[in-house]
């Protein structure tokens, strides 16, 4: 090892004893990254789960005949909720509604879920006393919730597992800071390791 | 300039990569469970050998203890531990009592002590211990003196005891509810222990080989969410996860998924735009897309023939050298290909050409050991090496491929990123960092598993 680098790792020693913080050169994480087991299977239902849970319908479908990989929903009751998605997007109030009917959910939440469209109805702005759901980001936000609902109701998880595990690495890189300097992935969309901070 | 010798050198990079991947099967499947939970032990029983002898009398199927004599003074408790200390790598321990007879005083006490306790003292009596006592409902944590914390408690109730290892806290229960918690301080491992100090009191102790009377499971479950709502609330850069799911479809070759998805995207309200600028390079990855999908879909169909073939069309450096890991792992497959079908003969003068070079050679030696013992039984899928019969199996030889193709790429800049996609990267990332920050918290807690985050609510 060269001097220049012995100096680097020893900067960083002094440091860290400052600190009292563990150092781990990239050589050593990365012995532990290759210890970790991830499954290819694993990673497929992931990108399954995203897929089913946003709606991707042909995209889902594909991924099934292309990784042999089985969604955990019915691929034809996706189909159907983003019908009831687009329409309340575009502001098709009863065309949503009926859509929704033909969902069939049990008939507390149908009540819910017909108020919730219905709001859209008002299409003279002076007469609705909440003018702002003509808004499109109020009927973005409506569809989400309308997406959400009806997963909810075939008792699916409404949210995509991929988001959530990609905030709990900031979370748990956060966390390790405080004890440790190692390694970090700054850029989540190259998922390039970034050498200890000296 | 031509890559050739950095080529062959990434060639076997990359070969010997997915060839330990192949080998880690075999391996993986004695470790179906999660690692951690499995290799710690679990206490199951009191222990009779550093009880405080004369004082108590533990029973033979040692999950009890009576205390028979009349009780003197502050040193004669009848104390004794579990026969383990309670386990750190998981995200609660607790254990519960019932009190049979609280005898004269009920001077009946739960608790968790270290190693080298005095066994005539009450848990929590003496530094580094904790202990609930019955009699008067208080909280004792290394002094004499407790601090008012629970009711009391006598015959016929069932108390817990637990350490939750997220939020540091000893906490206590009394018949299903909990009664308090306290902050847990103390370092090393600590011993389940319940003590008697009372003529007739009787104890009966459950570790968890009875059903609690106290939820743990919703108790965890409540834990959990409290961690996942600090979470949440983290802030994400827009369009990342898409991102990073189009990048996932690239880097494998699934090219029909890829157009539906880029399609869809679309027309989503709003649409998602990919720039360049969010690091996505796709140089690299789109690089051969058609072919690694149809090279993909003739492996993952078991045709392995017609894939050497297009790979000779293709790719011929790729199969040039026979002794060459990706090879090897084809011609493996090809036979086990043929023993899936049970055409043995064919297998065993294929196995003759093709894979008997491989003995002997270190790295190669034991996979090929374990394809030739298919042989061996009449219901190979059943058998040790069942595992080779498997999908994964032929996943392995399909990533390899690929892998291969992407590391030809003439305008390649880094190739480690061929063998591991953006998303593989990421949750690696997040596995190591779980496991070193609870190893630098003592190894307490729990750490991060994909495969039990995926199959939450698939219980039964």
């Amino acid at each position: 090892m060269s001097l220049f680098w012995i100096v680097i790792r020893q900067l960083a020693e002094i440091e860290a004893m400052a600190t009292s913080k563990k150092v781990i050169t990239k050589e050593e994480w990365e012995k532990k990254l290759k210890d970790v087991k991830i499954r290819k299977e694993d990673m497929n239902k992931l990108v399954m789960n995203f897929l089913v849970t946003e709606g991707y319908v042909d995209a889902a479908e594909k991924f099934r005949l292309e990784s042999g990989t089985e969604p955990d929903i019915d691929l034809a009751t996706i189909t159907d909720r983003m019908a009831v998605k687009k329409a309340v997007q575009s502001g098709n109030v009863e065309d949503a509604i009926e859509k929704v009917n033909d969902l069939n959910p049990e008939q507390s939440f149908l009540e819910e879920l017909e108020k919730t469209v219905a709001l859209l109805a008002f299409e003279d702005v002076s007469n609705c006393p909440v003018g702002e759901l003509l808004d499109i980001s109020q009927r973005l936000k409506t569809a989400s919730e309308v997406n959400a609902a009806i997963l909810t109701s075939q008792s699916h998880e409404k949210d995509p597992k991929l988001p959530s595990l990609l905030k709990m690495l900031i979370w748990a890189q956060n966390q390790l800071d405080e004890k440790a300097a190692y390694p970090r992935i700054n850029d989540l969309s190259t998922a390039k390791l970034e050498d200890p901070a000296v | 300039m031509t890559n050739n010798n950095s080529g062959s050198k990434n060639e076997e990079e990359v070969g010997s990569y997915f060839l330990e991947v192949a080998r880690g099967a075999h391996k993986k499947k004695e470790e179906e469970m999660e690692e951690d939970t499995e290799d710690e032990e679990c206490p199951t029983e009191l222990n009779t050998i550093n009880s405080s002898g004369g004082f108590l009398v533990v029973s033979t199927d040692k999950i009890s203890v009576k205390y028979p004599s009349v009780n003197l003074h502050g040193h004669d408790v009848g104390v004794v531990q579990a026969n383990k200390p309670a386990p750190v790598k998981r995200l609660v321990y607790y254990f519960e009592i019932y009190v049979k007879d609280s005898g004269a005083k009920g001077q009946i006490a739960i608790g968790f002590t270290p190693d080298n306790f005095k066994m005539r003292r009450q848990p929590g009596w003496e530094p580094h211990s904790c202990g609930y006592h019955g009699d008067d409902g208080m909280l004792y944590r290394g002094q004499g003196k407790g601090e008012a914390f629970g009711p009391t408690y006598t015959a016929n109730d069932i108390v817990g005891a637990g350490i939750n290892y997220a939020s540091h806290e000893f906490f206590f229960t009394k018949n299903g509810a909990v009664v308090g918690t306290v902050y847990n301080d103390v370092k090393g491992s600590l011993f389940p222990t319940i003590a008697v100090h009372s003529q007739n009191e009787e104890v009966h102790v459950n570790f968890g080989q009875k059903p609690f009377a106290f939820d743990l499971e919703d108790f965890e479950k409540q834990e959990r969410m409290k961690q996942q709502m600090t979470v949440e609330k983290i802030s994400l850069p827009p369009n990342v996860s898409h991102g990073i799911v189009r990048s996932y479809l690239l880097h494998y070759g699934y090219e029909d998924t890829l157009n539906s998805f880029d399609m869809a995207s679309k027309t989503t309200v709003p649409p998602v735009h990919i720039a360049q600028e969010n690091g996505f390079d796709e140089q690299d990855i789109m690089y051969a897309l058609n072919e690694r999908k149809t090279l993909r879909q003739l492996i993952k169909n078991g045709e392995i023939d017609a894939a050497l073939g297009k790979l000779h069309d293709w790719y011929p450096q790729i199969v040039q050298d026979d002794k060459s890991a990706t090879c090897f792992l084809l011609h493996c497959q090809k036979f086990i290909e043929l023993v899936r079908v049970g055409a043995l003969e064919e297998a065993v003068k294929y196995g003759r050409i093709q894979l008997a070079k491989f003995f002997g050679l270190a790295g190669f030696e034991d996979f090929v050991q374990d394809c030739v013992a298919l042989l061996a039984y009449e219901q190979p899928r059943e058998s040790s090496v069942g595992y080779l019969l498997e999908d994964s199996q032929r996943e392995v030889v399909a990533d390899a491929v690929n892998a291969m193709i992407l590391s030809m790429n003439p305008n390649l800049k880094d190739s480690h990123g061929c063998l591991q996609s953006c998303l593989e990267r990421l949750l690696r990332q997040l596995t190591a960092c779980c496991l070193e920050r609870r190893s630098l918290n003592g190894d307490q807690g729990e750490a991060f598993y994909l495969h039990r985050v995926l199959n939450i609510g698939k219980k039964c």
